[in-house]
């Protein structure tokens, strides 16, 4: 190969040396990421490979659809439930099933807690690091630290005697030799830019959130009953309310709403004093870091979620936006419509599967999964002991999703700018609010940076729309309203022989889609395209590259032996594999 | 021919009444058809349950009752079995047909076989035999000996998950539910030994009452009385 | 070299008081369903020993039981991972990555060697020689043979490593396989759940850390202090159960009421967990106190016995159809009728036959 120019308009070169990172740890799943770098140490090629590969969809067919929201809820556990509610729609939509308000507004409630809970896991516990020098932290004034903490929200943990227990119970860690997870990592290393004290802040944090992150999760377990992996129902959702009558203590009851209550008003708080201002800290010493940009400069979708209107899959009801911008052009937004065969395809040209015509796209509803596990003639090492791939051949379990041909970036960063480009106030006034905090035109979004403040921003609007939703419901129900589930099509002999359908919406990283087809009650395909299929996809046939491999290309790496950077931008998209693999 | 020995006995020829099921057996036979009964329409009702009942849940016990005669059956049945067990070795000959198949006699075989053709129309008197013909002896093994086994194993197994780790029902039985796939697949299989026994039931009485009906030895006075009388 | 800390210094350096950390310690013992005498053994472990390496492993799964883990209330999570216990490789967690998280392996082995514990979440798959699931370029199923051939035990954490869990669900098309199917010389302690309770997981492993022994276990692998019940033994809607009140359909006037979910396919009876006593996310709720039916999660295979909403379980299918023993018995049932009943008239018609012509012959 050597150089080229890929048909997306990214200069790749194979010539200088190979680096290859597996695993890609504090992800989901496994990922494998191969760089060639030049003479200066900057990334000219990225290649992105999943490892693991389940047989989902093989295994769904032939079950009862009913069912399959349990089965797909196992596609993931860490962006837990999200496939069950993709899976729900797309029965329902097959069968032409309409669910509750309560259905809707608990099911909102759920996937709002999940954004707030996963982005807040993500941010702390799988991202920070890249950031965050935890050895540093020892070399923090915990009095400075205090003032640091008091001077950027009123959150009341931020005594210095506070900020000294945690220094030393790190100090007496680190000296114990026995450094756990945080052994062997790249401390001290001139990639990192805070000073002590802001690391020092930050570790707290990251115990603080990982209390506190359990605690959003309740409210999967009042509806759902137990997280991760609530229960999903159908037509609705397989818990009752009853506020006023005999048995109420069996049901969704006030005692039970009083505590989703109170987790949204902790949510909020802890999003909004803790979260939020760490990530503008944080980001703040780390202005000149503009690389991993990728495709989020170029082409961004998301599909759209939280229906404000039960049933009302369309922009007139989401409060996130559906929509498609292509080459950077916010004045455009193309509408997406997952059931077009046109727009929705998957390639396998470059993944380990088997089509009937290789080089050919598939509309999901027409989907196949053939594994094939095959190694290129360029590849390195041997079948079980792969040292470098060839990225000319099949190279990675994910298919590589493409709309309208265009390789895709979602995730939290595509669904605010494809809200902010349709004008949508409520994420303008964010957007726009951090950029002037921080001092940064719109431009800088698209970068590694730009992914990570969008999800804290997110994560803030996430945790405040529980309110309005939890509010809207509790009128609801103040108004005699407490059905929470349809089950006039419950029964198969009312479904007709042959159907389709499609569920859709946005998991935390990104649009998800399920497309189904039930034939004589049956599952005859089940197909599921997902955030992390679109970002780490492989090559297709006309060499487009996905948002990974996109987003590695340029960067400096300062020590090539010490992969930060790459983690950095990597984890900026929050992989999930077992989600991409599925 | 097969005749001479498990054959039939010249239709002329007198025969006196034969002693055949003793009181025990007679007793035990009676005792478990009502169990079998009972335990087949109180595990259909466990796991397929009437409608609800609406009201307190401490006014009503009907699944609980439900499960309560199934279990005193199922030791009526129990119990019975190993009863039944013993007097085969302690019994007259005819008791002993239940706990074995004499597969390696050849004229058992054949007798099976004329028994066959008769059932299938191929032959117009049945084959004589004292207690229970060869086909009979089959099913009973099969349906009562060895299903009836099946279904104690499996119920003590289950009935020990309700008793608790480390119960006698547990420590004797308990090992059948891992072996046997899990609990879920053990409610299974005995469900499916209840429809076992149902086929049998169906078989086994219209067996009894056509052979009193058609043929020339007496059948369901036998299981009362305990003599085999003969027509003709 | 330097000292390694024990739990109890790392806690009172995280400012927690003699007074408290015994408190912690009766809380432990009784989270284990222990004595309050076993408090003072629990403080004792914990006061005295290094903390234990634990090597943590994914393979095929969705790592939700890793999230499960981080939900633990009591001990927290982050006071297990920093404190109790030394997690020197999770690939989840950790944050070295490549080469220098895969040396941390090698590291513990020297150190550690026969000392550690072997922590697995996920399965192998042996199809394609592994490669359904690769780490370093390498099947998975190579890097849990090397780390299991140096550890103390294993935990298997959830339903994936303990049975196989949903990518073994028929067609199993990676042939995913459960831990203690791959590694047959070390013992497994099952913990079983799609995902476990967190309070069970970290239950497990505290008890194994403060007693330094495994959990006594049942017959299939499981601790018996968590998994020797089943749900619906303890369930609270038991009452409605044996009265006969179900739940027919989701949302009816029985759902409001609390009433029994057998009807709509509840697995408490045949399911060993300890959802219905500890319940979940600091003894909330469980599935059935939120409406849903138990879908049987810990049990072996629970993917494969039929619809999550039948209380009948799948025999396999039949000609496309499942087949349930209802379905078969009742299949067999009536075609003994109809046998009969056909038999019968057919021995009618040659009875009457038979006699006739035995009539004509005496004529
Ligand atoms: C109205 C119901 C029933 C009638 C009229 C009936 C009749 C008979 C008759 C006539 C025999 C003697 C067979 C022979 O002559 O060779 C017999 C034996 C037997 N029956 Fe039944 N039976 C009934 C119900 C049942 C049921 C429900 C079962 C168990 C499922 C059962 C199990 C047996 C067994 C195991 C024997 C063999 C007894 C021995 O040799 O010890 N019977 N029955
Ligand atoms: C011919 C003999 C028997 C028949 C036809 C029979 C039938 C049944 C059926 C159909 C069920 C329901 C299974 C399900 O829910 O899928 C059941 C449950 C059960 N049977 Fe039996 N059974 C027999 C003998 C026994 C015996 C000997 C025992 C020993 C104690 C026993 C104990 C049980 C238990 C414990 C249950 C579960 C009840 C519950 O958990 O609610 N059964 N039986
Ligand atoms: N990619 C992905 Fe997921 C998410 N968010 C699923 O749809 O993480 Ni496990
Ligand atoms: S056991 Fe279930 S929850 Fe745990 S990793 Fe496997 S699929 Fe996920
Ligand atoms: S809800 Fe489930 S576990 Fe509870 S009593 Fe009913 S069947 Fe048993
Ligand atoms: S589904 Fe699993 S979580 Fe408990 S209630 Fe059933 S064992
Ligand atoms: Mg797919």
């Amino acid at each position: 190969m050597s150089k080229t120019v890929t048909a997306n308009g990214f200069a790749l070169d194979d010539a200088g040396q190979r680096i290859v990172v597996d695993p890609i740890c504090r992800i989901e799943g496994h990922l494998r990421i191969e760089v060639n770098v030049d003479e200066n140490n900057t990334i000219r090629n990225a290649v992105s490979t999943g490892n693991m590969w389940r047989g989902l969809e093989i295994i769904l067919k032939g079950r009862d659809p009913r069912d399959a929201w349990a089965f797909t809820e196992r596609i993931c556990g860490v962006c837990t439930g999200v496939h069950a509610l993709a899976s729900c729609r797309a029965v329902e939509d097959a069968l032409d099933i309409e669910i509750p308000r309560n259905a809707n507004s608990i099911r909102n409630l759920m996937m709002l807690a999940q954004y707030t809970q996963d982005h807040l896991v993500h941010f702390y516990h799988l991202h920070a690091l890249d950031w965050v020098d935890v050895v540093s932290a020892l070399k923090a004034d915990p009095v400075a630290t205090s003032a640091l903490q008091q001077s950027l929200s009123p959150w009341p943990k931020s005594s210095p005697g506070y900020f000294r227990d945690v220094q030393n119970r790190i100090r007496r860690f680190v000296e114990s030799g026995q450094l756990g997870p945080f052994a062997n990592a790249y401390w001290g290393s001139p990639a990192y830019k805070l000073p002590p004290e802001a690391n020092l802040m930050a570790v707290t944090h990251y115990l603080e959130a990982l209390d506190f992150q359990k605690e959003i999760v309740k409210i999967h377990t009042i509806f759902g009953g137990r997280n991760p992996h609530p229960n999903w129902l159908v037509g609705g959702m397989p818990c009752s309310i009853n506020v006023n009558e005999t048995g109420a203590v069996g049901a969704i009851n006030m005692a039970w709403l009083n505590q989703v209550s109170d987790i949204i008003n902790k949510s909020i708080t802890f999003v909004d004093q803790v979260y939020i201002p760490d990530l503008k800290a944080i980001a703040s010493f780390y202005k000149d870091w503009t690389y991993g940009g990728g495709l989020s400069g170029k082409n961004v979708m998301a599909y759209g979620e939280f229906p404000a209107i039960a049933n009302n899959y369309t922009n007139e009801s989401w409060m996130l936006p559906n929509g498609a911008i292509l080459n950077g052009d916010l004045s455009t937004v193309h509408d997406v419509d997952p059931r077009d065969p046109e727009q929705v395809r998957e390639f396998v040209t470059h993944s380990w599967y088997e089509y009937p015509d290789p080089d050919a796209g598939l509309h999901p509803w027409d989907g196949v999964t053939e594994p094939r596990f095959e190694l290129g003639p360029n590849a390195k090492g041997t079948k079980t002991n792969i040292e470098a791939l060839d990225e000319g051949a099949k190279y990675s379990w994910l298919k590589a999703p493409r709309w309208r041909g265009h390789a895709m970036e979602v995730g939290p960063l595509a669904r605010y700018l494809v809200a902010y480009a349709r004008g949508q106030e409520d994420i303008k006034m964010q957007v726009d609010g951090l950029l002037s905090d921080l001092g940064l035109p719109i431009t800088a979004l698209f970068s590694t940076l730009g992914r990570t403040a969008a999800r804290g921003l997110e994560c803030s609007w996430a945790a405040h729309k529980m309110r309005t939703v939890f509010d809207d419901m509790m009128a609801n129900i103040k108004a005699g309203d407490v059905a929470t589930a349809n089950m006039q099509k419950w029964e198969p002999d009312t479904w007709p022989d042959d159907t389709k359908g499609v569920g859709f919406g946005e998991a935390p990283r990104g649009a998800l889609g399920h497309w189904i087809h039930i034939r004589d009650t049956k599952i005859a395909n089940y197909q599921a395209v997902v955030p992390t299929t679109w970002n780490a996809s492989p090559r297709d046939p006309e060499g487009n590259i996905g948002a990974y491999e996109a987003a590695l290309l340029g960067t400096p790496m300062a020590d090539p032996e010490q992969p930060l950077e790459i983690l950095r931008t990597i984890h900026s998209f929050d992989p999930c594999l077992a989600c991409a693999t599925h | 021919m097969a005749s001479s020995a498990a054959g039939s006995v010249p239709k002329s020829a007198y025969r006196r009444p034969l002693y055949v099921f003793e009181a025990p057996v007679r007793i035990w036979h009676w005792l478990h058809a009502l169990s079998v009964v009972v335990l087949s329409v109180t595990g259909y009702l466990i796991a397929n349950p009437l409608p609800s009942i609406g009201g307190e849940a401490s006014e009503h016990f009907l699944m609980g009752n439900l499960r309560m005669i199934h279990f005193i059956a199922a030791y009526v049945f129990a119990i019975g079995f190993a009863v039944r067990i013993y007097w085969g070795f302690v019994g007259n000959k005819y008791s002993r047909e239940l706990l074995y198949l004499p597969v390696w006699r050849g004229e058992w075989w054949r007798a099976l076989f004329e028994e066959v053709k008769y059932y299938l129309f191929l032959r117009r008197e049945p084959p004589h035999s004292d207690a229970h013909n060869a086909l009979a002896q089959s099913a009973m093994w099969f349906f009562n000996t060895l299903l009836g086994l099946f279904m104690i194993v499996s119920g003590f197994a289950l009935y020990g998950e309700g008793l608790g780790l480390g119960s006698w029902a547990d420590t004797g039985f308990g090992w059948a539910i891992p072996l046997l796939g899990g609990s879920q697949q053990v409610r299974m299989l005995h469900t499916l030994g209840m429809w076992l026994f149902i086929v049998f039931t169906i078989l086994h009485i219209y067996m009894a009452i056509r052979a009193d009906i058609m043929s020339s030895q007496s059948s369901v006075s036998a299981i009362i009385s305990g003599w085999r009388t003969y027509r003709d | 070299m330097p000292v390694q800390e024990t739990f109890y210094e790392v806690m009172r350096q995280h400012g927690i008081t003699r007074r408290s950390f015994l408190k912690f310690c009766s809380l432990t013992a009784a989270g284990l369903g222990l004595g309050p005498e076993f408090a003072g053994k629990i403080a004792y472990a914990l006061e005295t020993k290094p903390r234990t390496p634990v090597i943590w492993l994914h393979g095929l799964e969705c790592t939700c039981c890793t999230e499960s883990f981080i939900r633990s209330g009591n001990p927290l999570a982050g006071d297990v991972i920093l404190s109790m216990i030394s997690l020197d490789y999770d690939d989840t967690l950790m944050a070295a990555a490549g080469h220098q998280a895969e040396e941390l392996l090698e590291q513990t082995i020297e150190k550690y060697d026969g000392q550690y514990i072997l922590a697995c979440e996920g399965n192998p798959p042996l199809n394609e020689d592994g490669m359904y699931c690769i780490q370093g370029g390498k099947p998975y199923v190579e890097k849990l043979r090397h780390m299991a051939d140096h550890c103390k035990a294993i935990i298997a954490w959830g339903s994936c490593a303990s049975w196989g869990c949903v990518q073994a669900a028929r067609p199993n098309p990676t042939r995913a396989t459960p831990i203690h199917k791959v590694i047959l010389d070390k013992p497994v302690i099952k913990v079983p759940g799609c995902p476990p309770i967190a309070e069970v997981m970290t239950g497990v492993i505290t008890y194994m850390i403060a007693f330094d022994e495994l959990p006594e276990l049942d017959r299939q692998g499981r601790p018996k202090m968590f998994y020797s019940q089943r749900l619906h033994d303890k369930c609270y809607r038991r009452p409605h159960f044996d009265a006969g009140q179900f739940v027919e359909r989701f949302d009816d006037e029985g759902a409001r009421k609390g009433y029994c979910l057998y009807k709509v396919g509840c697995k408490g009876p045949t399911t060993y967990n300890a959802c219905s006593t500890l319940e979940w996310n600091g003894g909330l709720s469980w599935p059935v106190k939120s409406g849903h039916g138990c879908l049987g999660c810990a049990e072996d295979n629970f993917w494969d016995k039929g619809s999550f909403y039948s209380a009948v379980t799948n025999f396999g299918s039949l000609g496309g159809a499942e087949a349930t023993a209802d379905k078969i018995g009742g299949i067999l049932a009536g075609a003994a009728a109809v046998g009969v009943a056909a038999h019968a008239a057919a021995s009618a018609i040659s009875h009457i036959k038979s006699s006739k012509s035995r009539g004509a012959r005496h004529e």
